[in-house]
């Protein structure tokens, strides 16, 4: 977009010499913004995103700090014309007259329509690359599964390949093996969400459905919440995840009464 | 025009008894209402043996609205005129209208467009009062972690009226007070096609509301605002019956009004209102009345199925007897979506109307703006799906979803385009309505990027169901759509009620509310990041300090609705008359004199030789012909006087 493209249609508004450019200023601003908003959102983000516990969870995040270098000097072009707009072009007392007429150019809505497009377009590619980088990989017979059963309010885990129920409601985890969640309702709809690990599906009364595989990064403890509107104590049905080294899985597994 | 003022004496008796006022009026729609609900619902009692307790308050929920109606003179044309097959004469449409009954006709069966966007100005401002309420009770107990100051029952109960009601309150902020007040003027006619239907959404509107405060006499319900079944079904109060019949009945009063404006629209416009020289406002109206007609429905529809699983124990939604809870998610959010739309598009419209009288400026590409509106309204119809990424409902539809949703930001890039355009080198006068345009600017640019996050697949799946939701639709439907109202209302106070609202405590309002809102949702933005839920009556501790931070600032917006509140008071009491044209706009409804009289125009209609945005052109006779030229569609039917 350039100067040229706003052009006013009437002749008697060619902006004097002493006139500063407009313009040219407030591009030089922005470009200045931007540049400062997008380094400083790369230097802070490790300290404002909470540390990604799998290999979902990274890819998220990622994908979080792309949209956001993008989503910033898009945000900064209305913040900065406007707030430039709003002090140079004020007047104080009801105007007596108009400032010549401006119209969009068709190279200038072109233009536009052009890079919204090519924006919306790359999020739209890149969302879809990277989540079917994260759905791609299937159970294998190593996958850990994980049913989990939602019911006004609490979840409850059971291990079938090892026979056994999680006894306290919590979810064991072994670090760096895949892990997949079946899951379900026995009521009415919860919401099957681990954060750290970047899972969420809904569980639904009467059908099964299943989180992608996943791969926890980081021992570590974390929580599963339940995330859609399940009733009266929806806000206290979360419990523990924790992410531990496969030898404390195993002899956890061996408490629970399995077999491993 | 004009009658003989003998025949109207007859007509109006000089002194009308006390019984003549009050019937009919909304005080007999009360009385006859409650006296009608409580026989049919002991009537009903009776014959379930007390058994169904959802049976009798569905009956009763439906005898109040139709005895009310009765009560307040609904039917009586109907009877009247309807079964005398005689055409009312002028003097007994002006009765109607409510010529000579002062303040009395607000609180009447009064057909008046002016009335009815009056007594929808009112009704919103009280929605948001109340609804104001209910979010500050939230703030103060997600302040500190743990359910401290209520039970998660109340809890619910109020997290689900506070987004009902703002949510009713939003859908009919603009298209109910300006829609009603301001469109028919700006389009040159002399009322609404159907001013008795026009009554009819406004006291429908008005009988719904003690339905959802009946609500917290009965239990409450957990829900939230959406209500989802088989939650909702399953619960044994019969406060989920209220939020039904709540919805049920603002449905037919949003079918009504828009089906009203619509066709107000298309047949009434005066002579030279060409589609192509319609106000921007106008276009955001209507296109969101369109909206509501494709929504409303289905929603309606949903909740009549959950009230036949409560009270005829259907199993629509119930897994064990062969129902779906996606059904009602699905229904849910076709019409959810949509709904967003409603809200927002008439806010910009707004926003597009006062940039250009305030910045002295045509709107910058006005048919590409109205162009970005209508394409706006077309996909947001096809985009319900990304409220149901990780049901488990629509894995195949993800991809489209996703597509679509962020083909939305198209238009709106180029509705910020068209409005950054207005304000560059235009000669701005910032007043009261422009400080809240630019707050829909601001709010709206972060309401629509944090969108994105949302429509992403990998984000949303960190991002679903939390507070980072929360947060973006409080920054899209109060960030765009309530500074959007707040725009209209402060530029068009002055026309409705003839009085001028005190420009320092405006702007005290917007800073408190800008400041506040941007540091109570950036908060909550952070909140959700690191993983809190919606719908929490307790807090964990780990998002106690976001949500302190929110709460804090959420006591400057709670400032903010005290000011505005005053503001209003005090003006209705001793402000200062306006001008007919308060801020030299060129729409055809500051051409009018204030008070607007009855059948608004004195005299003959005006005809419309150019767009109403033309500042700083030469001459309107040019693009007078030109216009006749580029819209062959003129308009077949004149309002005749």
């Amino acid at each position: 977009m350039s100067e040229a493209n706003i052009t006013a249609s009437t002749a008697s508004t060619a902006p004097a010499e002493q006139e500063p450019n407009h313009f040219r200023r407030v591009l030089i601003a922005w470009i200045v913004l931007s540049v400062v908003g997008i380094v400083l959102w790369i230097v802070l983000a490790p300290f404002i995103l909470p540390a990604a516990a799998s290999n979902l969870s990274s890819t998220d995040d990622l994908t979080f700090i792309v949209l956001t270098v993008l989503a910033i000097p898009v945000a900064l072009f209305v913040f900065v014309f406007l707030a430039y707009s709003l002090l140079f072009f004020r007047t104080r007392e009801r105007p007596t007259e108009d400032p010549p007429p401006l119209k969009p150019r068709p190279g200038l809505q072109i233009g536009w329509l052009g890079v919204t497009g090519v924006l919306c377009l790359f999020l739209f590619i890149w969302g879809m690359v990277a989540y079917y980088q994260e759905t791609a990989a299937a159970a294998t017979p190593n996958t850990l599964i994980v049913q989990v059963t939602g019911q006004q309010w609490m979840w409850t885990f059971n291990y079938p390949q090892y026979g056994v129920s999680s006894q306290s409601q919590v979810i064991e985890l072994p670090v760096n093996r895949p892990v997949q969640f079946v899951v379900t309702s026995e009521d009415v709809l919860h919401g099957f969400a681990i954060r750290a690990l970047g899972v969420r599906v809904d569980a639904n009364p009467g059908e099964i459905t299943t989180t992608p595989v996943v791969t926890p990064t980081q021992i570590g403890n974390y929580t599963v919440n339940c995330v859609e509107m399940c009733g009266l104590l929806h806000s206290y049905m979360w419990e523990a995840v924790n992410v531990v080294d496969s030898s404390s899985f195993n002899s956890w597994i061996i408490n629970q009464g399995g077999h491993p | 025009m004009s009658q003989e003022a003998t025949t109207e004496t007859t007509l109006q008796p000089q002194r009308r008894g006390l019984m003549q006022e009050l019937f009919p009026s909304v005080v007999s729609g009360i009385i006859v209402g409650v006296v009608g609900a409580v026989v049919v619902a002991l009537i009903v009692n009776a014959l379930t043996q007390g058994g169904n307790q959802d049976a009798t308050l569905s009956a009763a929920y439906t005898a109040w609205v139709f005895f009310f109606m009765v009560g307040i003179g609904a039917f009586n044309d109907v009877i009247k005129w309807g079964f005398g097959r005689r055409e009312p004469t002028h003097e007994e449409e002006q009765q109607l209208a409510g010529k000579g009954q002062g303040l009395w006709r607000y609180f009447r069966w009064t057909t008046d467009h002016k009335v009815v966007g009056l007594q929808y100005l009112i009704t919103t401002l009280l929605l948001f009062f109340v609804g104001s309420l209910g979010a500050f009770s939230i703030r103060l107990e997600q302040s500190m972690p743990g359910a401290r100051f209520f039970t998660p029952s109340t809890y619910n109960t109020i997290v689900g009226m506070h987004g009902i009601i703002m949510i009713v309150a939003a859908v009919i902020m603009v298209a109910g007070p300006f829609g009603n007040f301001v469109v028919p003027i700006m389009i040159g006619a002399r009322d609404m096609a159907f001013p008795r239907l026009n009554a009819l959404s406004y006291w429908l509107l008005f009988a719904d509301i003690p339905i959802i405060i009946t609500t917290l006499f009965l239990g409450g319900f957990q829900t939230g605002w959406t209500g989802y079944a088989p939650l909702q079904v399953a619960q044994l109060t019969p406060g989920a019956d209220a939020y039904c019949f709540f919805i049920i009945v603002f449905a037919i009063s949003t079918t009504v009004a828009a089906l009203n404006i619509i066709t107000t629209v298309m047949v009434l416009r005066t002579r030279g209102m060409t589609w192509g020289r319609l106000p921007v406002l106008v276009w955001g109206v209507v296109l969101s009345v369109l909206l509501s007609l494709t929504a409303f429905p289905t929603f309606m529809m949903s909740q009549i199925m959950v009230v036949m699983d409560r009270v005829f124990q259907t199993s629509f939604f119930e897994a064990a007897f062969g129902g779906n809870n996606w059904v009602y998610e699905h229904l849910f959010w076709f019409f959810g979506h949509p709904e967003v739309y409603v809200i927002v598009l008439p806010s910009l419209a707004v926003a597009a109307e006062v940039s250009a009288v305030f910045a002295r400026k045509g709107i910058f590409g006005r048919r590409m703006l109205v162009g970005s509106l209508v394409g706006i309204s077309l996909l947001s119809v096809i985009v319900w799906g990304h409220h149901l990424y990780f049901s488990g409902s629509n894995d195949p539809l993800d991809a489209p979803f996703m597509l679509d949703t962020e083909l939305i930001s198209i238009p709106t890039g180029v509705f910020f385009l068209a409005l950054v355009g207005t304000y560059w080198r235009g000669k701005i006068w910032v007043t009261v309505p422009v400080l809240f345009v630019v707050g829909v600017l601001v709010n709206f640019v972060i309401g629509g990027i944090t969108g994105i996050y949302l429509a992403d697949l990998p984000t949303d799946e960190i991002l679903h169901g939390g507070m980072f939701v929360t947060a973006h639709f409080h920054f899209t439907l109060v960030g765009a759509g309530v500074f959007g109202f707040f725009a209209g209302f402060y530029y068009w106070f002055p026309k409705m009620v003839g009085k001028r609202l005190n420009p320092f405590l405006g702007q005290l309002h917007f800073w408190l509310f800008e400041i506040g809102f941007l540091g109570t949702f950036i908060s909550l933005f952070y909140a959700g990041l690191i993983g809190e839920p919606r719908w929490q009556a307790n807090i964990a501790p780990p998002f106690a300090v976001p949500n302190t931070i929110a709460s804090l600032f959420a006591i400057l917006i709670a400032a903010s609705v005290f000011v505005a509140v005053y503001n209003v008071v005090i003006t209705f009491r001793r402000g200062e008359p306006a001008l007919a044209n308060e801020w030299g706009g060129k729409t055809l409804e500051w051409t009018v004199p204030t008070p607007v009289p009855l059948e608004n125009f004195p005299g003959e209609l005006p005809v419309v030789t150019s767009t109403p945005y033309d500042y700083g052109e030469p001459e309107p006779a040019p693009s007078d012909v030109e216009g006749s030229l580029e819209s062959p569609l003129l308009p077949h039917s004149q309002a005749e006087s």
